[in-house]
């Protein structure tokens, strides 16, 4: 059984460098799908990484900057990129030299199809 | 800290209620934004155990957060009291002293805090910025004098019109932090060492050190008031959380983080234990606000090596 975001995660990993694509719970960081390529630690990117998106848009409506709508985390071995609704929210996990400009509008553009 | 680890910590001290499950609570909230919460949490616990000193530091941490500096300084005089060698209090009674312009008390106690850890560089930071203030408020009374003297002299003002200006502004120059006079214009202050990065875009740049205090740096709303303290307090959570993350993602340390909200661009980048913060009003493009912060985090790195 295909699930509504088969589509969403295998036309992410389809970018160049991008390693794994899913679709995670906001509240829960459990992944509702994913497409993955082998060897990515799927729960513990979707796990922290919702983590560290709740905290930003914490963060950020504390501060006074409104909803948050998408997060790049750049690290010395790789990046991963966040963006999401209310519910849901992608996360993809990619290399360094990976085009954030271009992922940065595909992930938008997908988030806008998420609960 | 996750909220798993907020809600064991609750659990924990509803379960014990004596426990010291308030401290790491309160701080975690604290750094979360949940201010009121965090100091119910903290007030009950320094009431349970008045004699612990962090049990009054927290008090202190969440109070300067609320802007509720003289309980903060209250509060931090307490703990010298129980432990008269605690650095974090030292430290905070530094920071809220310079915020009160009370240079003289901040430079006695940043003094002694970086004498407890002489490894904190944002501590020697601080000490050299208020320093530096300090002798611009000299330079200030001396020129103060010198306006009486000539006053009693029967000198009128008009025989001397650039010098009766040049004191008057000197009089009403606040007592600011001054750069190092290698690196930046000597005038400026520490609020407005990324300034010239901003180039005039609806911006802010920040450098906060590892407790989300501002070491330099500003945010100015449109009603004038800064708002970096705020601002600092708010966001440099998102680090700790980065910091947390990288331990088992295997990516490495974590160099930027970038969000954009629907109102602002916000970049940050690790420094040393701290971080400088760069937001931006959405408008301006994402690329641009990298840029910026890559250019703050020299400048802060140049600021602070250049205060030791």
């Amino acid at each position: 059984m295909t699930s509504p975001f088969a589509h969403v995660t295998e036309s992410l990993i389809r970018h160049r460098g991008v390693l794994g694509a899913m679709v995670v719970g906001l509240d829960d960081g459990l992944i509702v799908d994913s497409t993955l390529q082998i060897g990515v630690n799927g729960n513990a990117f979707a796990a922290l990484t919702a983590s560290l998106y709740r905290k930003a848009r914490r963060s950020a409506k504390a501060a006074g900057f409104g909803a948050t709508t998408f997060l790049e985390l750049a690290a010395e071995q790789g990046r991963v990129c966040t963006a999401g609704g209310r519910e849901l929210v992608l996360v993809v996990v990619c290399e360094s030299r990976v085009n954030v400009g271009l992922l940065r509008v595909e992930l938008l553009r997908a988030a806008e199809q998420l609960p | 800290m996750a909220n798993d680890d907020i809600r064991a910590l609750s659990e924990e001290l509803a379960a014990d209620p004596t426990s010291l499950a308030f401290i790491p609570l309160g701080e975690a909230l604290r750094r979360r934004g949940d201010l009121e919460v965090a100091m119910r949490v903290a007030m009950r616990g320094a009431e349970r155990h008045p004699m612990r000193p962090d049990a009054h530091d927290l008090v202190a941490r969440v109070s300067a957060d609320r802007g509720e500096l003289d309980r903060a300084i209250s509060e931090w005089e307490t703990v010298l009291q129980l432990a008269p060698s605690h650095g974090g209090a030292r430290k905070g009674l530094g920071f809220v002293c310079f915020q009160l312009g009370r240079l003289e008390d901040a430079a006695a106690h940043l003094g002694a805090a970086l004498a407890i850890d002489p490894d904190d560089g944002s501590l020697a930071a601080a000490l050299q910025t208020v320093r530096h203030a300090l002798d611009r408020q000299a330079d200030a009374d001396r020129a103060t004098v010198a306006v009486r003297r000539v006053a009693a002299t029967g000198e009128s003002e008009s025989a001397h019109p650039p010098r009766g200006a040049q004191y008057t502004e000197a009089l009403a120059t606040r007592p600011t932090i001054a750069l190092p006079s290698d690196l930046q214009d000597p005038e400026a202050d520490a609020g407005a060492l990324f300034d010239d990065l901003l180039e005039g875009q609806r911006s802010a740049a920040m450098l906060l050190d590892a407790d989300g205090l501002v070491l330099a740096g500003r945010y100015v709303a449109v009603d004038g008031r800064d708002l970096a303290a705020d601002i600092g307090a708010q966001l440099s959570g998102v680090s700790d959380e980065a910091s947390r993350a990288m331990r088992h993602l295997g990516l490495g340390a974590w160099r930027q983080i970038v969000f954009e909200t629907e109102a602002a661009s916000v970049a940050m980048a690790p420094l040393q234990e701290g971080v400088v913060l760069v937001a931006a009003a959405r408008p301006i493009p994402l690329g641009f606000v990298r840029r910026v912060l890559e250019r703050a985090v020299h400048r802060a790195i140049a600021w602070l090596e250049g205060s030791r």
